[in-house]
């Protein structure tokens, strides 16, 4: 036999022929078994988890009963796949499905799901909680008395559509279109609610992304056209969290797992966060700044780059928008490269180490170490920011813009172990209808105050419509608790009780509410195992798609059974929205005559009703690549695949698109300009994907911005105006913001200079691990995992807030207001710092219909001082069919601090700026655990002082619109609409 | 080589992996299939199929011993899976890299998966596969005598489609000290760490041993039952470990290996049984007449006997390494 290099195998047969048949059998065994879509290796799955059921038997799945135990009693289940709903990062999930009860008896991993691979954090089995939960809502209810007295009536579905229908259709023909307002909470199913939206002609969008990322989304949005990163923690030397990703932020189990991953090959994770969090726990540099100064530390770190030449100058060369900042900012200087870097050697010179210390308390020699750290992570260097900092400061936009730039300076920029744009790993399918863009414009979501916000002003609805800004005549939450998840819930509550502001309210809700409980109609809706919607993240460098569906539908139909309304397979009557929309669209349209129908018919069936069925199928067969070849080799449809596996993965290892060349065929009549930006009279094809981007503008003659001239190649670029990153920010600083067109650092408004004596800053923007705001309030094994929120204190600071020990009550006054609290005296708190996590302190008014959820009743007054909340019954063990809400053994649910909250929207980014100054002081005579006082006036002479920092658009636009266009909005209106009013009108006049 | 003998390497690996999957894969291979008892008695109690129990320094599942095989993983550019070292992780990965080599094109390619799958075969799988496999045929297990006889007979052609480095796998070079005479629960845990001292001692072989020297086999780990032993009958017991370590001695030499693996087992095996048999000696001069009473287990404290100064087996020639 001839032999190879030393230790080498040589070529040639197995050496025995009877193992070499035994080989050839097997391989064709496997080859068969694969063809029949089943598994031969069935052992741990390719995720290494433990085993998952194999998927050729999820049809009929065996387990031991436990409650038999010691007797072996099988069960025998369908495993039917779905989404989970109690965050954002759409977890796969597997429903097992009783096939003897046809009840979901238990939720698992889905290991099909190319993001979560299987996994699922606490609040995933939990929505089994959620479906059994006593005091969830089954039927649609109308308020019978007074708004908020607690008296309701069944109605049938047809009763509440015809009268909402009506109400609708009457607003839409009288010209009201912006009384129309659907508030949502968890996101509108990639696009759908603001399609819905859309083809009734309104601009009716609202979200609550301005307490939530905005802040987060702007820094990325100025300088990559997308308001998302996607990091690759997986493949990353050095991951730079201003987050808590591996316990609760977003995408918290796809990206968690991928950490761990990264930390398993060696990467290094450094955490900004100034109380101890898990993930800090698993840090190897925890870093816990001084609130706010978490820029001033990213300008440091990127001034070490720049200093000790440690970036990379071709990638800064390349897709730098430098040349359009020399031209803007330095017009004597040379428009050359070598000028820009010894600009950019100077601009950030004043953030030193030492400076980065004296603003954050962290030592400048960590700093210094932490920075070489990051220098050697070359390009695998993987980040996030979402909300934390940048969600809670005045100018928190600027930390994710700063710690971006980090990666820009370093070339991590899709690179693997980088970050990426989110639209490149994220897929939206094209939908069956597209109805256009519609032509009015929502003054009390986008008010003209705040023309770069990146999302609606959502939390200033009560103030604006106090203010007499407008109306509403019909308002619907979804899935969504404003009284609760508000600052100044207050504010909100007053506004919701007054129908002369709000005509009609209409709850769309799983579960009761602090909010619900003043609505007009309370319409019970599915949780994740009972409504249809698809979702796509981003979560490592690829696309994939996940399917939720009312998981008993998607079992009967495999039993041969044919179901056509959710509403025959949930419980009770409840329904989901996409056939609730469809249906009221319906209505409001019924002849078709306002021209709202057509986008809610069938197209296979002209003139009849569109079904879930023909939308996603349709979907998934036009508008998902590669989807109808997969569900043809296993001989199924593309919607009986995705019913079946529950998810799809259409692209993986997408890499730099940016990098990708432009084909000629879209490069006609080509218009390049002084800095490379190729406009071109070619438009580029639709594709499948519809996911949000910037959309740069035409130029004057109507060429569509097509790319960027890179070394004489025309490159996609970025979708942002100059095609580049955009280090300067030409849309700032021609809005009014010139100062902060570059990365740079604002101080907070808790920054120490701004603090006055005896206040300390509160952090108030950390979940708790197991929780989901108020989503997870009747899921019980998460409420028996964490039920409370004390207020951090550092033992150091104890003393001068009069703490003696754990458990003592405190006062803890606001500008509005004050809450009292236990206090948890721990180390893992900054000095000088408190912090109470916005998770838990639900409650319910005496006369509230839940008939005992595990959280306190309070009494609720209003004096001449403000409103006064106190707890009147504590929570604690009741009735219900489930046995275990007498085992409940905890009182303590916290307290709701955000009522005593005022209003902080960002003058940039509209961001509500979270983090508090206040005082700190043992409980006074007479206050009790979750006492809450709240000043509205003064609420709203805080909405008006921050106001002043606004820079309105009547002041500041360069065109004369309301907004450039080419930032992201969730509903885009016509063109005609960006257009500001004449004066004397409204913006004007407030102006 | 076909793609085909990777699919039996890797089938082999997967009946090792959990009882619910064995059964198909066994009988696509045509052996006996496990019952779940059977394999939780293979598998779980008695032979973990592990590099790290048999080649790591700790002699126990995970540490350096996986620390070193997960460094292989990344050093190939893989995600190291959670098990790294599990048999079937170690035979599907060599599966995959000699499949993947089949399907490159580049020839540069080609040699070097060609010699990452070398490097897995020489320094992560021969080194402790087959003395693995003599300790699950000792089980006399049907099913896993014979599941044993095909995987043995699959990584022995292997081999010998090799040329054999010279060098002595990392492992083995590295391994800590054979057992010395001293404190007693040193020498026991000496003698359960397969890489010290060249022998498996299975929890059956243990139960086998009260049985053959008239101890009783106290239920626990296997540290605990051996020391347990040791107390009641020290001169039986150390005899009987003498006799088991000749027996691993002469079963390692007479192994087909193309490179000095083998060699280096059957002398640290052979070492291990020369000092268990003058330790015997000494407990036997020692030791109260056959109608005294057990010692109680609690007095294993005190130190075993040391060995005389009979001349012990040299160390083994180290092979030169290969530039």
């Amino acid at each position: 036999m001839p032999r190879n290099h030393p230790g080498t195998p040589s070529a040639g047969p197995p050496a025995d022929p009877g193992l070499a048949a035994l080989n050839t059998q097997l391989s064709a065994a496997r080859a068969a078994t694969l063809a029949r879509g089943e598994t031969f290796y069935q052992g741990p799955s390719r995720v290494h988890l433990a085993a998952f059921p194999p998927k050729e038997r999820w049809d009929d799945w065996a387990e031991l009963s436990s409650r038999a135990w010691p007797r072996r009693e099988e069960r025998h289940y369908m495993l039917v796949p779905t989404t989970c709903f109690n965050c954002e990062s759409a977890c796969g999930l597997l429903a097992y499905v009783d096939r003897e009860s046809g009840q979901v008896r238990k939720f698992e991993g889905n290991p099909e799901h190319p993001g979560s691979r299987g996994r699922n954090c606490a609040k995933g089995p939990a929505t089994l909680n959620q479906v059994t939960d006593p005091d969830r809502i089954l039927y649609p209810l109308r308020r019978s008395g007074p708004r908020g007295s607690g008296n309701w009536e069944r109605v049938s579905w047809d009763e509440a559509l015809d009268a909402l229908a009506g109400r609708i259709r009457a607003a839409l023909t009288e010209g009201r279109q912006n009384e129309i307002m659907v508030h949502l909470g968890r996101p509108g199913e990639d696009g759908f609610t603001e399609r819905v939206l859309a083809s009734w002609g309104v601009d009716g969008h609202n979200s609550h992304t301005n307490v939530c990322s905005s802040g987060g989304r702007t820094g990325f949005q100025f300088w990559m056209g997308i308001d998302r990163p996607s990091p690759d923690h997986a493949h990353a030397k050095v991951i730079y969290l201003i987050s808590a990703h591996l316990e609760s932020g977003h995408y918290f189990n796809p990206h968690a797992q991928r950490i761990t991953e990264a930390r398993e090959n060696g990467a290094k994770v450094i955490v900004l966060d100034t109380r101890l969090s898990n993930t800090a726990t698993h840090a190897d540099y925890w870093l816990s700044p001084q609130p706010g100064s978490e820029a001033a530390i990213n300008l440091a770190i990127a001034n070490h780059l720049i200093q000790t030449k440690r970036y990379d100058r071709d990638f800064v060369r390349r897709w730098w928008n430098w040349q359009e900042y020399l031209a803007a900012c330095h017009p004597g200087e040379p428009p050359t490269f070598e000028s820009f870097e010894a600009i950019l050697a100077r601009l950030y010179t004043e953030f030193t180490f030492d400076y980065a210390a004296a603003e954050s308390g962290i030592d400048a020699a960590v700093l210094a170490e932490v920075a070489e750290v990051v220098a050697g992570a070359g390009h695998q260097f993987a980040c996030h920011s979402w909300r934390s900092a940048a969600a809670a400061n005045l100018g928190g936009w600027q930390v994710s813009r700063t710690v971006f730039l980090i990666s820009a300076l370093l070339g991590a920029v899709a690179t693997p172990g980088g970050t990426f744009p989110n639209a490149w790993n994220k897929f939206i399918p094209r939908p069956i209808h597209v109805p256009p863009h519609p032509g009015v414009w929502q003054d009390l979501s986008w008010p003209a105050e705040y023309p770069l916000a990146q999302n609606e002003l959502s939390f200033l609805l009560p103030h604006f419509l106090a203010d007499g800004r407008g109306r509403l005549d019909t308002y619907f939450i979804r899935v969504y608790n404003p009284v609760w998840t508000n600052p100044d819930g207050l504010s909100w509550m007053e506004a919701l009780t007054d129908e002369n502001k709000v005509g009609c309210f209409v709850a769309l809700t799983p579960t009761w509410s602090e909010s619900a409980y003043f609505a007009d109609y309370v319409l019970p809706m599915g949780h994740s195992p009972e409504r249809h919607d698809t979702h796509s993240y981003e979560q490592y460098d690829g696309q994939w798609i996940g399917f939720r569906q009312p998981v008993l539908r998607a079992a009967r139909e495999r039993l041969g059974e044919t179901i056509t309304d959710s509403r025959e397979v949930n419980p009770g009557e409840v329904w989901e929205e996409n056939e609730f929309w469809t249906e009221l669209s319906w209505r409001i349209d019924p002849d078709g005559s306002l021209g709202i129908r057509q986008y809610h018919e069938s197209r296979a069936r002209p003139g009849e009703k569109l079904t879930v069925d023909e939308y996603y199928g349709w979907m998934f067969e036009h508008s998902v690549p590669g989807l109808p070849e997969r569900a043809a080799s296993d001989g199924l449809t593309p919607l009986q695949w995705m019913r079946r596996y529950g998810a799809f993965e259409i692209t993986r290892g997408n890499g730099p698109l940016h990098e990708q060349p432009v084909p000629d065929s879209e490069l006609q009549d080509t218009v390049i300009t002084g800095t490379g930006r190729v406009y071109s009279a070619a438009r580029r094809p639709a594709g499948p994907n519809i996911v949000p981007t910037g959309a740069p503008e035409a130029d004057p003659d109507g060429r569509a911005p097509a790319g960027v001239v890179v070394d004489g190649q025309v490159l996609r670029g970025f979708p942002t105006p100059s095609g580049r990153l955009e280090f300067w920010s030409s849309t700032l600083a021609g809005w009014g913001w010139p100062e902060q067109a570059l990365p740079g650092y604002i101080k907070s408004h808790v920054h120490p200079d701004r603090l006055e004596p005896g206040q300390v800053v509160l952090l108030s923007t950390f979940r708790l691990p197991t929780q989901i705001h108020t989503r997870s309030a009747n899921a019980k094994w998460l409420n028996e995992l964490a039920h409370t929120n004390p207020v951090w204190v550092h033992p150091r600071d104890a003393g001068r807030f009069g703490i003696a020990k754990t458990g003592d009550l405190v006062r803890v006054e606001t500008e509005i207001g004050y809450f009292v609290a236990k206090a948890w005296i721990t180390e893992g708190i900054r000095p000088g710092v408190v912090a109470c996590s916005h998770h838990m302190g639900r409650w319910r008014l005496q006369g509230d219909p839940r008939s005992g959820a595990p959280m306190p009743v309070v009494s609720l007054e209003h004096g001449d001082d403000g409103w006064r909340m106190q707890q009147r019954k504590p929570a604690g063990p009741y009735d219900s069919a489930d046995p275990d809400t007498r085992r409940i053994w905890w009182s303590d649910t916290g307290v709701h601090q955000n009522l005593t909250f005022g209003v902080h929207p960002d003058p940039i980014s509209g961001m509500h700026c979270w983090h508090q100054a206040v005082r700190v002081g043992p409980a006074r005579p007479g206050d009790r655990h979750g006492d809450i006082h709240v000043d509205t006036h003064r609420a709203h002479e805080v909405y008006r002082q921050w106001l002043t920092l606004a820079r309105p658009a009547g002041q500041v636009s360069p065109d004369g619109s309301r907004r450039p266009r080419w930032l992201m909005r969730p509903l885009k209106p016509t063109t005609a609409a960006y257009a500001l009013p004449g004066p004397g009108t409204d913006a004007e006049r407030r102006e | 080589m076909t793609a085909a003998s990777f699919e039996l390497l890797r089938a082999a690996g997967a009946v090792a992996d959990n009882p619910a999957d064995a059964g198909a894969v066994s009988r696509a291979l045509g052996i006996p299939v496990l019952s779940p008892h059977e394999h939780t008695e293979v598998f779980m109690l008695n032979c973990p199929p592990y590099a790290s129990v048999f080649l790591g320094p700790d002699g126990a599942l995970g540490g350096e011993g996986a620390d070193r095989v997960a460094g292989f993983w990344r050093a190939i550019g893989l995600t190291p899976p959670a098990e790294p070292d599990h048999l079937t992780a170690l035979l599907s990965l060599y599966a995959g890299l000699g499949e993947a080599a089949a399907q490159v094109h580049r020839p540069a390619t080609a040699t070097m998966l060609a010699r990452a799958r070398a490097a897995l075969f020489w320094e992560h799988l021969w080194p402790w596969l087959p003395a693995y496999l003599d300790a699950v045929t000792d089980l006399a297990i049907p099913a896993a005598s014979a599941w044993a006889a095909l995987t043995s007979a699959a990584i022995t052609a292997e081999a010998g489609r090799y040329r054999a480095p010279a060098a002595l796998p990392l492992a083995q070079r590295a391994a800590p000290a054979a057992p010395a005479a001293g404190e007693p629960g040193e020498l026991v845990t000496a003698l359960l760490m397969p890489v010290r001292s060249g022998i498996i001692l299975t929890r059956r072989r243990l139960a086998a041993a009260a049985g053959d020297t008239g101890t009783g086999y106290r239920i626990g780990e296997r540290r605990y039952a051996l020391q347990a032993m040791l107390a009641q009958d020290p001169a039986q017991t150390l005899q009987w470990l003498a006799r088991e370590s000749e027996q691993w001695a002469i079963r390692h030499a007479g192994r087909a290996d193309p490179g000095p693996a083998s060699q280096w087992w059957s002398h640290r095996a052979g070492r291990t049984a020369w000092l268990l048999t003058e330790l015997a000696g000494q407990a036997g001069a020692d030791q109260a007449p056959v109608s005294a009473p057990l010692p109680a287990v609690t007095t294993t404290s005190q130190p075993m006997p040391k060995p005389s100064a009979m001349a012990a087996p040299g160390p083994i020639s180290q092979p030169r390494s290969t530039p």
